[in-house]
């Protein structure tokens, strides 16, 4: 016997079966579970998709975000802790701003209260976060009294003054307006606006009125990221 | 039953992958081009001031809060060959009407820098001269010193008094949105009106729609620097 002969045709394996199945002669019921099939995998794709998407979206801030090109102004001022200290001296740490006075009745402890809070929410990152209250005051608010009152709130807060005039250029660089003239009551109205300086010195963000600790507390663990 | 087989014949599911990653970077790629969404770049903190206006009356920028202010620079005595800020400011109130502003105020601001002899009364006058309607246009001047940190320090642009009383300046309009913050400066005494309306219409439709899900999608536009050629 010729030897070439006596060995077996190779065999038809399951998968070229298959193959032979898919190609032509599958049954009609098999073609629509392909096309279920293929279709559950384009949802699957696009649920993939979308969910990416969704994983790698930007955070939302709360706050008004600011895209300025340019640093924040430099300023120097009188801190509470008597010595005079410079914006760019926080270089590295997140500036957090705001305006008020001491005697102020309203909107100035509510606010400080509230910085205390969302520092609280921060946790750890805190440390790198300076809160500074700048007088709109300047003649009643000695460096003592700032001192006495923005510990009061919290020991790492710093309050800042100067002359009228230095508070008034420092002021109007922040979009911050205040009553030169007080009522009779001595009170002085002013912008609440708070603001957010990274720690490269750009000013990043504003948070009006309303906002909450929570969402502050979220969006300085953002930039402090 | 028939085995489940992957359906995608010769792609394999990391083959899969990188087409969900490519199509992903492409529709990123193609919002960044296309930008289907424009805005105006958050440029800077517009300046907080208080000043006194052509009635004597008090003006602030807290005044103008949910506004979109149009501010520009001159001082009354601005005569001659000066450039005439106030006829083009007047050329944009006139056609305020035809801008659709989604329901946002639009306010007009001239701020002189000239207080020693722009007195309220002088403002008025001059307000009169070029014809302004007062309702959204505010003739003001302040304390050397202040308008020094707003016009100089903040908006910054450069203005100075020669010896003869006569200022030179850089004419200049900047627009303020709503809460305060500066959307565009336009270095120029003739200023194009389209530019005005494409600008403020940008602006207003941005304070409309931000919210929800397309507050992500504005956001999107300003990381992507969609902004207007």
């Amino acid at each position: 016997m010729n030897k070439g002969f006596a060995e077996q045709p190779p065999s038809i394996t399951e998968k070229t079966r298959e193959k032979i199945a898919i190609l032509d002669v599958s049954p009609p019921s098999y073609k629509l579970r392909r096309i279920w099939q293929r279709m559950l995998l384009g949802l699957a794709v696009l649920g993939i998709l979308m969910a990416t998407f969704w994983w790698l979206r930007p955070y939302q801030f709360h706050g008004i975000v600011l895209q300025s090109p340019t640093r924040a102004t430099d300023f120097t001022l009188l801190a509470s802790t008597g010595s005079p200290v410079r914006l760019s001296d926080f270089r590295g740490k997140l500036v957090v701003l705001f305006f008020g006075y001491t005697a102020c009745p309203d909107i100035c402890p509510l606010r400080l209260a509230e910085l205390k809070q969302t520092l609280k929410l921060l946790g750890e990152p805190a440390n790198r976060v300076q809160v500074i209250l700048v007088t709109v005051d300047p003649l009643h608010d000695t460096v003592e009294h700032l001192q006495r009152y923005v510990s009061a709130f919290d020991p790492s807060f710093l309050g800042m003054t100067g002359s009228p005039a230095q508070i008034n250029a420092v002021a109007t660089q922040f979009g911050i307006f205040y009553d030169p003239a007080p009522t009779s009551a001595g009170a002085i109205s002013h912008t609440g606006t708070i603001t957010v300086i990274d720690a490269d010195g750009y000013v990043r963000l504003l948070f009006p009125d309303g906002l909450s600790t929570a969402d502050m507390a979220q969006d300085l663990a953002q930039l402090i990221r | 039953m028939p085995k489940w087989r992957w359906p995608l014949g010769q792609l394999r599911p990391m083959e899969v992958g990188y087409g969900v990653l490519a199509l992903l970077v492409i529709v990123v790629l193609a919002f960044a081009i296309f930008q289907p969404i424009q805005v105006l770049p958050r440029i800077a903190l517009g300046p907080g001031f208080s000043f006194v206006d052509q009635a004597g009356a008090r003006l602030t920028n807290e005044d103008l809060r949910g506004h979109l202010v149009l501010y520009t620079f001159t001082y009354t005595g601005c005569q001659g060959d000066c450039p005439q800020t106030s006829r083009t400011l007047q050329l944009v109130q006139a056609q305020l009407e035809q801008i659709n502003t989604r329901g946002l105020p639009v306010d007009l601001v001239t701020i002189s820098f000239d207080p020693a002899r722009d007195t309220p009364q002088q403002l008025a006058a001059f307000a009169h001269q070029v014809g302004a309607d007062l309702t959204n246009w505010h003739f003001v001047t302040g304390e050397p010193a202040a308008l020094k940190n707003v016009i100089g320090s903040s908006f910054g642009f450069y203005y100075n008094q020669a010896a003869n009383g006569v200022f030179s300046f850089d004419p200049a309009f900047v627009l303020v949105d709503g809460v305060g913050i500066v959307r565009a400066k336009y270095r120029t005494a003739e200023l194009d009106l389209a530019l005005v309306q494409r600008d403020l219409e940008l602006i207003a439709t941005e304070a409309r729609n931000s919210q929800g899900a397309g507050r992500l999608a504005y956001e999107a536009a300003h990381l992507f620097l969609c902004y207007p050629k």
